[in-house]
C-alpha cells in the first residue's frame, strides 16, 4: 500500500500542511453554504441568493467579515484558555482528517490503528469546548460546555461499539485495510442485519457527538444564547465554526469508510461484469459521493427533528443505544466467527 | 371548593395518552417510524421548489405574488365613477383601538344630515388590525396590498383617504343633472385635512388645491 507518509520530506510536509489548511477552509465554506441552502429548501425558503449566482459567494463574504471583525474577550475571562480553546477544537479536527483515506493513493497518514486514532483524537475536540465554556466566565457558556462534555462522553460509547462491529468483520484497525476488506461489498449490507444496525447506531451517536440538532444541547440557542461559544466573536468564533463543520465532514467520511466502503466502488461478490462497470468511476468520486450523501442525511436530520431534552438525551444513550450496541456487537462476534456473512471468501 | 376541576372526573383535565405500542423494541420502531414520517414531509418540501414562499422582492416587483389576506394600506373604496359609500357614521373611528382614524364630517344643508369631509388615516400608528374594515356597515373600507409607503417625513404618513367631500354614491346617483352633482362635491387630495400636514409646509409637497374656508 503506497502512502505519502513514508516519503515525507520537509517541502512536502509544508506543502501537506498548506494543502490540509486550504482543504479544510474550502470544505467548511462549501458545507456552510450547502447547509444554508439545504436548510432553506427544507423550510420552503430560498436561502442566500444575492451574493454571487444563487448566493454562491456568500460563504466568502461571511469569512471575510469574520476575519475583519473585532475580537471581544470578556474582562474576567481566562485569557490564555479563552485563546487556546478554539485552536484545540480545530486541531482535533485536522488531526483526525489526516488519517482518512480519500482514495487508494491519497492517504496522508496510514496509521495501523486508524480507527482507534480517529476516535481518540476526535475526543480532544470536547476539551476545546469544555475549556471555551469554562474560560468565558459566563453561565451560559459553562452550562453549554458541561452539557457538551456529558453528551460527547456518553455517545462516544455507542460510536465505538458500532465501529467495533466493522473491526470484527474487517479484522483490522487500519483504515485502508478496512476499505480493502469491502472489495466484495460494503459492510452495511454484507454483514447481515448487524451492519445496518451498527450504521444506524453510528449515525445517531455521531450526530450527537458533533453537537448537531436534534442533539445540539451544547448550543441550545433558545435556552443558552449560544452555549459554549456565547462569548466568542470574530476569528475565534470562526475557528469553532470551522471545527464544527470539519467534524461533520469527518463523521461522514468515517461512516462512508467503515460502512459504505470508502473509496471502493459498489461491488457485489461474484458479479464480475457489474463490478468492472463500477470500477470505471474513480475512487475519489465514490468517496466524495458517499460523504456528500451522508452529510446531506445529517443535515436532513437537523432541519427535521426537534431538539431533545437533557434527560431524554441521556436515556436515549444509556437505555437504548448502548444496550442495542452491545447486543449488536455480540451477534456480530458470532457472525464473523462462523463466517456467516455474504462473500466471506472473496478477498 | 371546586376541587374536582383538577381531577379527570370531568373533561377539564385530559389524561395523557399512552403510546399506542408498548415494549422496548415496539417503542423504538414506533419512534423511528414517526421520525421517518417527519423526514418524508421535509423531503417533500426539499424536492418541490414550488413550495418555496420566498419572494425575490426588488427584482420581481412586477410579478410579485402576495397573500390575498395581506393588510398593508387602508383605503376607502371608490367606485368606477369615483364615488364612495361612506356616510361619515364614525363607527370605524370608534372601533379603532389606537385612534388612527379621524373622520371629519360637515353638515349637508340639503338633506339636513352630515356628509364626509375628510377621512384621515394615520399609517404610522395603525396596527392593521382590520377592525375598521370589519365594523363598517357599508363595506366601504378595504385593506389594499400596496406596501411601498415609506417616506422621509413622518407627517406624510397621515393620509386623507377620500377623494372628495360630499354625499355618498347613492345620493349622488339620484342626481340626474351632472352639473348639480358636481356642485354637491368638492375635490380632496391625499394630504388634505382640517389642518394640512399639521400646519407645516414641507419642501417638495404641493400646496393644497382646496379652497381655504374663512
Amino acid at each position: 500500500m503506497p502512502s505519502v507518509s513514508s516519503t515525507l520530506t520537509m517541502p512536502l510536509m509544508v506543502g501537506t500542511v498548506l494543502g490540509v489548511v486550504g482543504f479544510i477552509s474550502v470544505v467548511a465554506m462549501i458545507l456552510v453554504y450547502a447547509e444554508r441552502k439545504v436548510a432553506a429548501h427544507f423550510q420552503c425558503r430560498l436561502g442566500p441568493m444575492r451574493v454571487g449566482w444563487h448566493g454562491t459567494l456568500q460563504s466568502i463574504a461571511d469569512s471575510l467579515k469574520l476575519f475583519l471583525k473585532e475580537d471581544i474577550v470578556p474582562t474576567k475571562a481566562d485569557h490564555l484558555l479563552h485563546a487556546f480553546a478554539p485552536v484545540i477544537s480545530v486541531m482535533a479536527a485536522i488531526l483526525t482528517l489526516i488519517a482518512i483515506p480519500f482514495s487508494s493513493h491519497l492517504v496522508l497518514a496510514d496509521v495501523s490503528i486508524g480507527v482507534l486514532y480517529v476516535s481518540a483524537v476526535s475526543g480532544i475536540g470536547v476539551l476545546g469546548i469544555l475549556l471555551g465554556g469554562w474560560s468565558s466566565n459566563n453561565k451560559w457558556s459553562l452550562l453549554g460546555a458541561m452539557r457538551a462534555g456529558a453528551q460527547i462522553i456518553s455517545y462516544e460509547l455507542s460510536v465505538t461499539l458500532s465501529l467495533l462491529v466493522i473491526i470484527l468483520f474487517a479484522g483490522s484497525l487500519r483504515l485502508t485495510d478496512i476499505v480493502h476488506s469491502q472489495e466484495a461489498g460494503w459492510w452495511i449490507w454484507r454483514a447481515p442485519g448487524v451492519g445496518l444496525l451498527a450504521f444506524v447506531l453510528f449515525l445517531i451517536a455521531s450526530t450527537a457527538e458533533i453537537n448537531r440538532t436534534p442533539f445540539d444541547l451544547a448550543e441550545g440557542e433558545s435556552e443558552l444564547t449560544a452555549g459554549f461559544h456565547t462569548e466568542y466573536s470574530g476569528l475565534r468564533f470562526a475557528f469553532f465554526f470551522l471545527a464544527e463543520y470539519m467534524n461533520l465532514f469527518i463523521v461522514a467520511a468515517m461512516g462512508a469508510t467503515l460502512f459504505w466502503g470508502g473509496w471502493m466502488p459498489l461491488h457485489i461478490g461474484g458479479f464480475t461484469a457489474f463490478n468492472q462497470l463500477m470500477d470505471f468511476i474513480p475512487g475519489t468520486v465514490w468517496f466524495f459521493g458517499k460523504v456528500i450523501t451522508l452529510i446531506f442525511v445529517i443535515m436532513w436530520f437537523r432541519w427535521t427533528f426537534p431538539r431533545l431534552r437533557v434527560d431524554q438525551l441521556m436515556s436515549l444513550e444509556w437505555k437504548v443505544l448502548m444496550p442495542l450496541g452491545f447486543l449488536n456487537l455480540l451477534v456480530a462476534a458470532f457472525l464473523s466467527l462462523f463466517g456467516w456473512y455474504f462473500f466471506p471468501l472473496v478477498f | 371548593m371546586d376541587d374536582d376541576r383538577l381531577t379527570a372526573k370531568n373533561n377539564y383535565v385530559k389524561p395523557v395518552q399512552a403510546l399506542p405500542i408498548r415494549g422496548f423494541f415496539g417503542r423504538i420502531a414506533y419512534g423511528l417510524g414517526s421520525l421517518l414520517k417527519g423526514m418524508r414531509v421535509t423531503m417533500h418540501y426539499f424536492i418541490h421548489p414550488s413550495t418555496v414562499v420566498t419572494q425575490q422582492y426588488p427584482e420581481n416587483r412586477e410579478t410579485l405574488v402576495l397573500s390575498p389576506r395581506i393588510r398593508s394600506q387602508l383605503s376607502l373604496i371608490h367606485d368606477e365613477s369615483g364615488y364612495h359609500k361612506c356616510t361619515a357614521c364614525h363607527i370605524c373611528e370608534q372601533a379603532c383601538p389606537n385612534a388612527s382614524i379621524h373622520v371629519v364630517d360637515r353638515p349637508e344643508p340639503a338633506i339636513s344630515k352630515k356628509e364626509l369631509d375628510f377621512f384621515i388615516w394615520r399609517l404610522d400608528s395603525c396596527t392593521f388590525c382590520n377592525l375598521c374594515v370589519m365594523v363598517c356597515p357599508f363595506q366601504c373600507l378595504e385593506m389594499k396590498p400596496t406596501f411601498e409607503s415609506s417616506v422621509y417625513d413622518q407627517r406624510l404618513l397621515a393620509y386623507n383617504l377620500t377623494k372628495y367631500a360630499g354625499p355618498t354614491s347613492t345620493v349622488l346617483a339620484k342626481q340626474t343633472d351632472d352639473e348639480a352633482r358636481k356642485n354637491m362635491i368638492e375635490p380632496r387630495q391625499v394630504y388634505d385635512g382640517p389642518t394640512e400636514l399639521g400646519g407645516f409646509i414641507l419642501a417638495g409637497m404641493p400646496e393644497s388645491t382646496r379652497e381655504k374656508k374663512s
